[in-house]
């Protein structure tokens, strides 16, 4: 067995590739491994991984490295188009994206929604609680979490994707990352929202979440209009995105604030 | 030569007496010990020590030389069958070895085997959460991860915060459970998305030992009661942790997308921190 061959094998092109799941490269492992004692530095430019990659269309799908395209974002990049998100008037979301759809975006965004309305959630239950009787103390509803979770992932995944393929079927272009994208910054506007409707006002509360949702609505409809192209047979599919946005808006009231 | 005793039947249909003296040749080899060892197996007491073969165990007492073949046999064809290359990282005096000869873990009293990852665990935590000269480079410290620290420290996590659950106690150790292990895994992947170079298993590691300051946070919340005291406890904690995983979640990425990977981070000890102040 030669040793020195051992060490100097080539792991670059195993940058960025979760190991447990790679095939061939199970003997490499053991070089990765002893590359852990370099631990960050870099391992050389992944020249031959997308040779692979390209290779074999199958294995693309657990190596990461098919991913990265869609994470290929800086931190500047993340907060304009969350700031974009914020005013729902102008309909040039997609533009903004360009060539560049993050996916970054939709999970991060998400994971907080659902931490936010978990915290906030039960605060808010405590305070308008506390409000009409004196002597409830405070208790954690862990229900809070998981009901968050479901909804907030369930809704920001399984919309974008109905749409998708609902457009298809139509005929006119659609592209499921940027669809992705897009819905998963339109949840931004309820991360603020979520802290403000601890206010135990419940017509404060109201009237916070009908803005919220429609800001965000309007976001999504307008945004999805100047992509698709204002065509008449898919005003249906504009009026349901409005009320599936809105939809969600009074379910995060009703469940996390009621 | 091994199927002539007919009392044991040797796990490779192969000649297991060859591939010993093979594989052990290689090692020694690696070694450049002296030619002792390339001797046949039948004289154990000449090989040299100390646990320098992981196929005769030093506890049992070396078998006279005369009638050794047939226990050698049933001795070696058990251990014959796992293939060599020794887990690195098992112990740090391998590590300083490089391809060193193979301690012998196989068959050492298990308190030992407790003992060497206990002392593991306890070398990685203080390289990780304890201030030291080591942490500026992340590549030095951590550089012998494991993952049982983190299993501890996720389970005893989980633990206190069952306990001081009023209801619901199992639904919140699994959420606390399942959000800290998925956690750390997809914080890992967030890295590896945003092309920086970290190791998996070895980010995995760090990510639970970066929790320790939240159990001791955990644990003395679980003996006061106080809220405002419960706040400045896991401030105070939440605040350790975060500077234990700075350096390395910072360093693995390019600086352009630091906070991109750091925001998630301080998202997830946020909400463990919450939950400690939260249940009741």
């Amino acid at each position: 067995m030669d040793e020195s061959s051992y060490w100097n094998r080539p792991t670059s092109h195993l940058l960025g590739s979760v190991p447990a799941v790679v095939n061939e490269e199970s003997e490499a492992s053991y070089g990765r491994r002893g590359g852990g004692g370099r631990g960050y530095q870099t391992l050389g430019p992944p020249t031959e991984g997308f040779d692979q990659q390209s290779q074999n269309n199958w294995k693309g799908v657990f190596s990461i490295s098919s991913y990265t395209q869609y994470f290929d974002v800086d931190t500047d990049v993340v907060v304009n188009r969350l700031i974009s998100s914020f005013y729902p008037a102008g309909g040039d979301f997609f533009n903004k994206i360009g060539a560049n759809p993050d996916l970054y975006g939709l999970i991060w965004i998400t994971t907080t929604l659902v931490f936010m309305l978990a915290a906030f959630g039960n605060c808010a239950t405590y305070l308008i609680q506390k409000r009409t009787d004196r002597t409830t103390s405070w208790s954690f509803d862990v229900g809070y979490v998981n009901a968050a979770a479901c909804g907030i992932y369930g809704y920001s995944l399984v919309v974008p994707v109905a749409f998708y393929f609902l457009l298809r079927y139509l005929g006119s272009n659609a592209s499921l990352v940027r669809f992705l994208c897009m819905w998963g910054y339109s949840l931004s506007i309820f991360i603020p929202t979520a802290f403000l409707l601890l206010i135990p006002v419940e017509i404060l509360r109201w009237i916070i979440i009908l803005i919220a949702g429609t800001a965000s609505s309007c976001f999504v409809t307008l945004n999805l209009t100047s992509y698709i192209g204002g065509s008449n047979d898919l005003r249906m599919m504009m009026i349901a995105a409005f009320l599936l946005q809105m939809a969600l808006a009074i379910f995060i009231k009703a469940w996390f604030f009621p | 030569m091994s199927n002539s005793h007919n009392d044991t039947i040797p796990l490779h249909p192969s000649n297991s007496q060859s591939d010993i003296d093979e594989i052990r040749s290689l090692i020694d080899d690696s070694v450049h010990s002296g030619p002792a060892v390339v001797l046949p197996a039948r004289h154990p007491a000449t090989t040299p020590p100390p646990s320098s073969s992981p196929f005769i165990s030093s506890n049992i007492p070396p078998p006279p030389p005369v009638s050794s073949s047939s226990s050698l046999q049933k001795l070696q064809s058990v251990p014959a069958a796992p293939p060599p290359p020794p887990p690195v990282g098992n112990s740090s005096s391998i590590v300083a070895n490089g391809f060193g000869p193979p301690p012998n873990t196989l068959t050492e009293p298990v308190l030992d085997t407790v003992k060497r990852d206990l002392w593991r665990i306890v070398s990685n935590l203080k390289l990780v959460v304890f201030p030291n000269p080591f942490r500026e480079d992340p590549g030095k410290a951590l550089r012998d991860w494991d993952l049982w620290g983190p299993f501890f420290f996720i389970v005893f996590l989980g633990v206190a915060l069952s306990w001081s659950a009023s209801v619901k106690k199992s639904q919140v150790f699994a959420v606390a459970f399942a959000l800290l292990a998925a956690g750390a895994v997809i914080l890992t992947l967030n890295v590896l998305l945003l092309g920086g170079h970290i190791i998996f298993f070895q980010s995995l590691s760090l990510l639970g030992y970066c929790l320790f300051p939240l159990d001791v946070g955990a644990l003395i919340c679980m003996l006061k009661d106080n809220v405002v005291a419960k706040v400045i406890i896991v401030c105070l904690a939440l605040a350790w942790s975060s500077w234990a995983a700075y350096p390395f979640m910072s360093s693995a990425v390019n600086p352009n997308r630091k906070a991109l990977a750091l925001y998630p981070v301080l998202l997830m000890y946020l909400s463990v921190g919450f939950l400690i102040i939260a249940i009741d």
